[in-house]
């Protein structure tokens, strides 16, 4: 029995189909096996693919969508994968590279809003509950430093480490530019106020 | 509703259950800013969502929500003490469910589709309500804050924080925006 789900947010629409997995002991309204998706982004062509595309559509927009909430856009996708993302000055730029040979890839640019709608449509799928296709799909995780480094500018970041170092060097400068100054001698070393010795 | 699972929310084993670093408080408190300036009840309802998805046991009334958000540096008046992950993850919550109501606003500030002319005044709008709130009740000396009053500066770091929120919105949304809550300290 041939399954079908859709998801839609204002400028995209994705359309799941496929087959419930009963070898697996999925319900009949499960859809386990996915045959294909379609895939709509408004006033675009619409895109057929199979699950490896979906696979692959996933493992570079939700990372994607991932490092830009924390306000560190990045590239996604190698140069062998069938979807590649990837910032640009207007917005961002989605690649669809077709398995057959001598094809060009396809190369639409999305706004923040349709990216957003993108993202959406994705979350929705992939936490539905009705399909139980598993996604190899890490959930996310917090950046670390090194994945951070373009939040504040270098200089920015060198200035408090730089401006303590300066400091330290000048006050030792002046310090050092201090005349030494005579030690009064010690009351008890001095030979009057030693004791004098018991008979 | 179920308390224990609120909607859109996904297991998130894997998630660190540290609490949220400066950086982090600060952000998720300018962004809850941010929807009571995308709507003018937006403090009226973080009260109701917490009532709604359960969250009353960690933040039992407004004055408790208020002085959660007060932890926030930033702030004109500050609350010692750091934001347990409970709270912060109750927070969170309400900003997910907060920004999937306003999706439909923040989508038509991000968006280019429309008229230019139309997408500035919606923009105008929002950052005079966000600069009235940010002078009302944040420490006006603090660097992050004349960065987010500043005529050059503001409008990129506002539309930031709205693409943030949209990204935020909806399934997923909850803990890919607690993810980025829990960043490392840059």
């Amino acid at each position: 029995m041939k399954l079908s789900t859709r998801y839609e947010q204002t400028s995209c629409r994705l359309v799941l189909e496929g087959l419930p997995d009963l070898s697996a002991g999925h319900s009949a309204d499960t859809l386990g096996i996915i045959t294909g998706f379609t895939l709509a982004l408004a006033g675009r062509t619409e895109l057929e693919g199979k699950r490896d595309h979906l696979q692959a559509l996933l493992n570079a927009v939700m990372p994607y969508a991932r490092h830009l909430l924390s306000g560190q856009p990045r590239a996604f996708g190698a140069a062998s994968d069938a979807v590649a993302v990837e910032p640009t000055a207007g917005g961002h730029q989605l690649e669809l590279r077709s398995s057959q040979p001598d094809t060009p890839p396809l190369r639409l640019q999305l706004d923040d809003a349709e990216l957003a709608d993108l993202v959406r449509c994705l979350d929705q799928l992939r936490l539905d509950a009705r399909v139980a296709v598993p996604f190899e799909l890490p959930p996310p995780q917090p950046l670390r430093r090194r994945e951070l480094r373009r939040r504040q500018p270098l200089a920015q970041r060198l200035s408090a480490p730089l401006a303590g170092v300066g400091a330290l060097l000048i006050s030792a400068l002046l310090v050092s530019l201090l005349p030494p100054t005579p030690r009064a001698p010690l009351p008890g070393k001095t030979p009057a106020a030693a004791p004098a010795p018991l008979r | 509703m179920d308390d224990a699972s609120p909607p859109h929310a996904s297991p998130r084993a894997t998630l660190p259950s540290r609490p949220l670093s400066r950086r982090g408080i600060e952000r998720l408190d300018l962004m809850l800013l941010c929807a009571e300036a995308l709507d003018l009840n937006g403090g009226e309802a973080m009260v109701w969502l917490s009532e709604e998805m359960g969250c009353t046991d960690v933040l039992p009334n407004r004055v408790e929500l208020w002085k959660r958000r007060c932890s926030n540096p930033l702030r004109r008046t500050t609350r010692r003490g750091q934001l347990q992950s409970a709270e912060a993850d109750a927070l969170i919550r309400i900003l997910n469910a907060l920004a999937d109501h306003l999706y439909p606003m923040l989508r038509s500030l991000l968006s280019s589709a429309e008229p230019a002319e139309i997408t500035a005044q919606r923009w105008q709008l929002f950052s005079s309500r966000l600069d009235e709130l940010l002078r009302e009740r944040f420490n006006l000396r603090r660097g992050a804050v004349q960065r987010l009053l500043d005529p050059q500066e503001g409008p990129a770091l506002s539309r930031d924080l709205i693409q943030a929120m949209a990204l935020s919105a909806g399934p997923g949304g909850f803990e890919r925006l607690r993810a980025s809550l829990l960043d490392a300290a840059s």
